[in-house]
Order: C-alpha cells, then sequence, then structure tokens
C-alpha cells in the first residue's frame, strides 16, 4: 500500500510540472474574459462618453514591454489597458482606455513618434505567438494611430509644424490642386516623386479614411498592411488628460481571409498592445498584452452577467494611478501559486490514503 | 548572430545575418586633396532625387567642413563618443594591429567592438536617433578652420607649411556608404532594407518601411532620413537608374551617379567593382578602384572601426593632423599620404580619369611617354613621366584618353577676346 501511495504521489508530481512546463494554465491563470455585451441599435462608434458603455463590464488587461525580439525597450510606459465592448448582433465595437501623459499625434517631423494601439485576433484556431502570431499562425491586428486621427479632423502640413517653412515651389506639384493655396498640401501630377504613395504604401496615403489600419502578421517582421479595398476597421480617439479612450468598430463577420469573424457564444483570444511616441515607442518597442479571452454575449443585457473573474471599474480617467501587475507579475505570482497547490495537492492525497489504511 | 568577414578590419565580426555577397559592387575614390568646397554635388543630388515635399531637409550628398562641420549636426562624434562609452564598459582598449597586415587584411587587425558587437543585448546596432534640430543647418562651420594658436591676429609669421597645418579644415563629402554590411539594414525590423546582389547598392523597400527610424537611429553615417509626408524612410539611391546602364545617355553601359559626374573638382571616381563569394575584391589590378584602393591603397575607408565595412574611399588630405585622420580613416592614413605625396609612375596617370567621362570605368591602359619633369619630394627623387591613360567602358570600348600634362592650347593675338 505505502509502494502505490508514493507511486500516486509521484504521478501527481509528474502532471504538476508538466502542466508548468507546458506553460498552458499560465497564460489563462489570469483569468481574465472579455465579453461584448448585447445591446439593440447603434453602437457608440465615435461617442467614449456614451452612456451604452457603462452596459459593458471594463476588463483591466495588464500590459508589460515587449522583451522577446529585438529592438527591445524594456520600459515602456502603458502598463495595463481597460476593455469594454458592445455588439448588437451586426458590428463590434471596443473602447479601450490607457493612460499615457502626452499627446503625439503627428510623425511630420522626423523624431516624433505617434501614439497608438492595437487589437489582435488569431486567424486559426487556438492562440499562435501573441506577439505578431507566428509561421502558419497568422493574426488580424486592427491597429488605431493618432496621426490618421488628427489628420482626419484637420490635414496637417509641413507649415503647421514649421511656421517659417519657405520653398518656391515643388517641381510636379500642380499649384492648381492646392488645398487652400497651402503648397505644402498640394497634389502632385506624378505620384512618382511621393515614392512610397506610388507604389501604394498604405502608410503614405495623405488621407485615411479611417485611423485604423487592417493588418495581417505571421510572426516578427511580417506585419503587412491588408489591400486598400480590404480596409474596413473604423475608429475613432481622443485624449484628454493624461488618458487616451478609442473605440474601434467593425461588422462582426468579415469575408476577408485576412479578417477574423466573430459570432455569438464562441470562446476567441484577443491581445492588446500600446505605444506611447513621446518614448519614441514604435515596432517591438511596445507595451503589450497576454492572450485574453473574449466571447460575445448571446443576447441584450447578460454582458456583465456572463463576465466571470473581472469586476466592473470606474472610468479609466477617475482612478488614481495605481502600480499594475505585469504579465511577468502575473506569470511569477501564478508560479509560485502552483508551487504551493502542487505540495498541498499531494498532502490531500496523503492524507487519504493514510487515514484509508486505519484499521 | 552569425560571423561575417570584414576586411576593413582584418577579422570576423558578428552581424545579424551570414555572409551574402554581390557579384559587383558599388564603389567609389573620392580624393579629398583637390575638393574646393562647391557643393555642386549637394545640388545635383538635390535636383534629381530629394526636391519633393517632405525631402527639405535630405541632403543625400552634403559637404562638411571638418573638424567642426557636420549634417546631422555632430553625428561622427556622437557616434564615436557611444562607441568609447561601450569599450570602456567592455574593458576595451581599442587598437589596429598594424604587424597583422596582409593581403586579407590591408589595415591589419582592430581588436575593438563595431557598433553590431557593442549595441548590448537589447538592439542590433549601437546608435542614436538625431533630434529634429541637429537636422536643420547643413552647411554650420562651413570653412571653418581651427584655431591659430601663437602668432597675433591668428596670423603665423612663417606661413602654413606640410606636413601638418596648425590651423587646417578640409571638405569630406559625404554619400551614403551601400556598406558591405550596412547597419541599416541589420537594424530594421521589417527587412525592409535590402543590398541588390547585381550592385551592391542598398536601398530601403518603400512598400515595406513603415517609417519606424531604426536605420536612421543606425546607420552611424546618418544616410537613411525619414520623410514626415509618406511617413517612410528614404536614402540615397545610389542613382541605380544610372549605374543600370537605363539612362539614355548611357549607351547601355553603367554610368556614375549624379553626384559624381558633375564634379567640377574631378575629385570623384565611381565604378563597379567584382566581388568573389567570400566578399573579398576580385583581383584586378587594371580596374582604377581596384588599383587605387588595394594597390596602391591610397583610398581609405571612413570609420572602418564603425564595421559596416563602407564602399566609399577616400584619400586623405594631405595637411591635417595625423591623429585626427587615423581616428577617421584608419591605420592607413600615413601610407596613404605619402604615396599620394610622391605618385608612382602609374598613379599618376590613373588619377587623370577622375571626372573625365560620364561613364563608369572597368578598364585601364597606359601608353607611356617621355619624362618631363624631375623634383625632390620629402627628401626622394622623383619623376614625372607625359603618359596617357585610356579608360575602357563596361564594353571595353574606349571611352576616354588623357595625358599626364594637359595640352596647353594659346590663343592667337587676334582671337585674344573671342570665346
Amino acid at each position: 500500500m505505502f509502494t502505490r501511495s508514493r507511486l500516486i504521489v509521484v504521478a501527481v508530481c509528474l502532471l504538476a510540472l508538466g502542466a508548468v512546463l507546458a506553460n498552458a494554465p499560465l497564460v489563462s491563470s489570469q483569468g481574465l474574459t472579455i465579453t461584448a455585451a448585447a445591446i439593440e441599435g447603434d453602437l457608440p462608434l465615435d461617442a467614449p462618453d456614451s452612456a451604452l458603455w457603462q452596459q459593458a463590464t471594463a476588463v483591466e488587461v495588464p500590459m508589460s514591454a515587449q522583451m522577446i525580439a529585438r529592438p527591445i525597450m524594456p520600459e515602456t510606459n502603458a502598463k495595463a489597458i481597460t476593455v469594454r465592448a458592445l455588439h448588437n448582433n451586426a458590428e463590434i465595437a471596443f473602447l479601450l482606455e490607457w493612460q499615457d501623459a502626452t499627446r503625439n499625434d503627428s510623425t511630420l517631423s522626423v523624431d516624433a513618434f505617434r501614439d497608438s494601439v492595437a487589437i489582435q485576433f488569431p486567424l486559426i484556431d487556438g492562440q499562435p505567438f501573441y506577439c505578431m502570431g507566428q509561421q502558419g499562425g497568422d493574426v488580424n491586428i486592427w491597429h488605431w494611430k493618432a496621426d490618421w486621427q488628427a489628420a482626419l479632423i484637420a490635414q496637417r502640413s509641413l507649415q503647421d509644424i514649421y511656421p517659417n517653412i519657405y520653398v518656391d515651389q515643388y517641381p510636379f506639384a500642380d499649384p492648381a490642386v492646392e488645398t487652400e493655396g497651402d503648397i505644402y498640401l498640394a497634389a502632385y501630377t506624378d505620384l512618382d516623386y511621393l515614392t512610397a504613395e506610388a507604389v501604394g504604401n498604405l502608410l503614405a496615403l495623405p488621407v485615411h479614411l479611417s485611423p485604423v489600419e487592417d493588418i495581417v502578421a505571421g510572426g516578427f517582421g511580417t506585419l503587412t498592411s491588408q489591400s486598400l479595398e480590404g480596409q474596413n476597421v473604423q475608429g475613432y480617439g481622443e485624449w484628454s488628460d493624461g488618458v487616451w479612450r478609442v473605440i474601434f468598430s467593425r461588422s462582426l463577420t468579415s469575408a476577408e481571409a485576412e479578417d477574423v469573424s466573430l459570432a455569438p457564444e464562441k470562446l476567441y483570444s484577443v491581445a492588446f498592445a500600446a505605444w506611447d511616441g513621446a518614448n519614441q515607442e514604435r515596432n517591438g518597442a511596445k507595451s503589450t498584452s497576454q492572450w485574453v479571452s473574449f466571447q460575445l454575449a448571446g443576447a441584450p443585457g447578460t454582458g456583465a452577467a456572463a463576465t466571470t473573474g473581472a469586476a466592473a471599474q470606474a472610468p479609466l480617467t477617475a482612478r488614481v494611478a495605481a502600480i499594475q501587475p505585469t504579465g511577468f507579475n502575473a506569470l511569477f505570482w501564478g508560479f509560485i501559486a502552483l508551487l504551493i497547490l502542487i505540495p498541498l495537492g499531494i498532502g490531500v492525497v496523503m492524507l487519504y490514503f493514510h487515514l484509508g489504511n486505519k484499521p | 548572430m552569425p560571423d561575417v568577414y570584414n576586411w576593413h578590419l582584418g577579422r570576423k565580426m558578428t552581424y545579424p545575418y551570414p555572409e551574402a555577397h554581390p557579384t559587383k559592387q558599388f564603389a567609389a575614390v573620392f580624393n579629398i586633396n583637390r575638393c574646393i568646397g562647391c557643393q555642386t554635388c549637394t545640388g545635383s543630388c538635390k535636383a534629381t532625387w530629394t526636391f519633393s515635399r517632405g525631402q527639405e531637409y535630405m541632403w543625400w550628398n552634403n559637404v562638411e567642413t571638418k573638424p567642426y562641420g557636420s549634417y546631422p549636426q555632430h553625428w561622427d562624434v556622437k557616434v564615436l563618443q557611444l562607441l568609447d562609452e561601450a569599450h570602456q564598459a567592455a574593458g576595451v582598449q581599442p587598437q589596429w594591429d598594424h604587424s597583422q597586415a596582409s593581403e586579407q587584411a590591408p589595415y591589419g587587425v582592430y581588436n575593438g567592438l563595431t557598433l553590431t558587437e557593442a549595441s548590448g543585448p537589447n538592439e542590433q546596432v549601437l546608435g542614436y536617433l538625431p533630434a529634429e534640430s541637429e537636422w536643420r543647418s547643413p552647411n554650420f562651420y562651413e570653412d571653418t578652420s581651427t584655431g591659430y594658436k601663437g602668432g597675433a591676429y591668428g596670423l603665423s609669421p612663417d606661413g602654413a607649411s606640410l606636413p601638418e597645418h596648425q590651423a587646417w579644415f578640409f571638405y569630406l563629402m559625404r554619400i551614403c556608404n551601400h556598406c558591405t554590411y550596412p547597419a541599416c539594414l541589420a537594424a530594421c525590423p521589417r527587412k525592409a532594407i535590402y543590398k541588390r546582389e547585381e550592385d551592391g547598392i542598398v536601398l530601403i523597400d518603400q512598400e515595406r518601411c513603415r517609417g519606424y527610424r531604426k536605420c536612421v537611429e543606425a546607420c552611424p553615417y546618418k544616410k537613411s532620413m525619414y520623410r514626415g509626408t509618406t511617413q517612410v524612410s528614404e536614402k540615397c539611391v545610389g542613382c541605380y537608374p544610372r549605374v543600370e546602364g537605363a539612362d539614355p545617355l548611357s549607351d547601355g553601359v553603367p554610368m556614375e551617379t549624379r553626384c559624381m559626374a558633375v564634379c567640377p573638382g574631378k575629385i570623384r571616381l565611381n565604378g563597379l567593382v567584382d566581388v568573389a563569394e567570400d566578399g573579398s575584391w576580385v583581383e584586378n589590378p587594371k580596374h582604377p578602384l581596384y588599383f587605387l584602393v588595394r594597390m596602391e591603397q591610397i583610398a581609405l575607408p571612413l570609420y572602418p572601426q564603425f564595421g559596416t565595412e563602407p564602399n566609399i574611399y577616400y584619400i586623405p588630405p594631405r595637411w591635417a593632423p595625423r591623429p585626427y585622420l587615423r581616428q577617421m580613416f584608419g591605420p592607413g592614413v600615413d601610407h596613404a599620404i605619402e604615396r599620394y605625396t610622391a605618385p608612382s609612375r602609374e598613379l599618376l596617370a590613373v588619377l587623370q580619369l577622375f571626372r573625365t567621362t560620364q561613364k563608369m570605368i572597368f578598364r585601364y591602359e597606359i601608353e607611356e611617354g617621355p619624362l618631363v619633369r624631375e623634383a625632390e619630394i620629402n627628401g626622394k627623387p622623383w619623376q614625372m613621366y607625359d603618359d596617357t591613360v585610356i579608360g575602357f567602358d563596361a564594353k571595353d570600348r574606349e571611352i576616354v584618353r588623357l595625358s599626364v600634362v594637359e595640352p596647353l592650347h594659346e590663343r592667337p593675338m587676334e582671337r585674344l577676346n573671342s570665346i
């Protein structure tokens, strides 16, 4: 009997060790599930103040610096992002809020970088690598850019950032197509002189229809803009008092292979990333979350009830900045918890056999 | 990270990608001694490539006055400082061991850290992003010499004399070096920068670039430049349509770039050298660039210690302080100046080829001429011969023929004022 119990103890230990090494339970040990509350009628696509957002449960997702692929910036500024989601059976909208002391919404200057934020969905069943996916595990990324947003409100020319700029003429710019006489916004008769735009680089377009870029990726360095026709994510963002609030929206389903399609009552994964332009964060120098669970509530009003493990929170603007657990901290405490739980379990099993052996 | 062989340093160094060399390499020799600082190269590049909106501050070609001038401001001093700090942190005293010089290591062996080796765990390349203000004035300190210490009113009673002037400056004309191991390419997280197999020209893919400016940060020579109006970075394209022979004037053979071809001072010689599979230059003594760089060794790379193996070679100025020049061009400076000051018969002929044709010269021949002058240089006898040098294009057709002594044409009295 003693030998049998010892075997069981060993088996339990091995199982626990396997679970730790597989890393699987740790990621989901954050226990975060974002549930898009179902509502009737139009979604608040450009109204972060709308009362409708109160119907969605806010989930605070911890973020930490991307530390795997160079370039690495160990100290990124966004430590957490607060996420709410709504849907109306046709469209989905996310409201993302995070703290950022400065508004950086121009990339015209050579040393200016934008604030931005992204949502990422796997394009396969399961979870590919949480940073940009992996080979054979593509992800769909929605990337909102503060400068694209600002340009939608008012297009800025070089004269706005360099008030004393003076250029006699730009060859091949058509003065007849100047915008309000501003040579710095004049259209070009031949796009070859705006090289990146001429070859179809989406970033180079002078005007964007949405502040959100719809992107596909399959690993580090593979980020690729979807075609201009495939750009179907809308957005709206505004900054005040040190907080960005950004709304993403799209139809629930998409016919494009590079787009995620969402259906009610199904569990998805989603991840988030944010960049602080003032800190020169761009590309891999960013704050990123791990995968968190995401689902659409089935019927109106069930959103809050369906959410477990995440308490409703007051708007970010009203809260005092607190030190948020980073991804590393979550992993660390998860590991400690396992270390305590495993011997405890073994103790229970041993106690069971010990009691069972009593005459 | 893989190891690659850098013949400027005479050793292997770390680089993010394994060795893969082009079949030919875009290269040039710039003779600093002859530059008059007229900026015609700068203007021709501007008028060809960077006259559009968002490129106002871009000078893919610039000429700065050393030691104080630099564009962007203090680029070289800043990179040298970063490298110095990295050496101090690593406890390394960077030195060149010239005693180990060989065919594979013409300048000896450098034991210091390169920019890819000193980058630390978080970056691919040690570098910095210039602030906007540093791009503002490309001609700061133009024609400004160092101060003369000694005579009243900054004047020397004895005048200036070689080998080193006390008050000095020289022009440093710079384009993208189309490096063998480009730092910009190493740093791009998107692999949007590539080196062309056919000529080694380094380009930024305008479609893949997302304007992260990691290349601007990494390039020690600061020749990647960000364009705010298209949100991507651009750089010197080596006038690749001309190099390809696609220009209508080129007659289907490679042509020199615009900045090279316009030079009134005749200081530049541009060409394509054959590159072996191991990255070394294929031996070709009758190729003017091979002759100047590998045989005579009078033209030297700019800041070879950065480790990018740049492909623009400079004939260092004879009058500037040697320690400054050694820092800038490596340990080959003394040899180069000595050879240039008293050029060999063949070198004097090859030096005539600079900026004499728009087409790239792939081969030269020399027809010997008479002895025309005898002199003593640095205590040694020196002879000058009026040889004729002939340049041939990529199709081995004669494209230029010059004598060492420039022909003199005297205008007759009755036509004194005619043009």
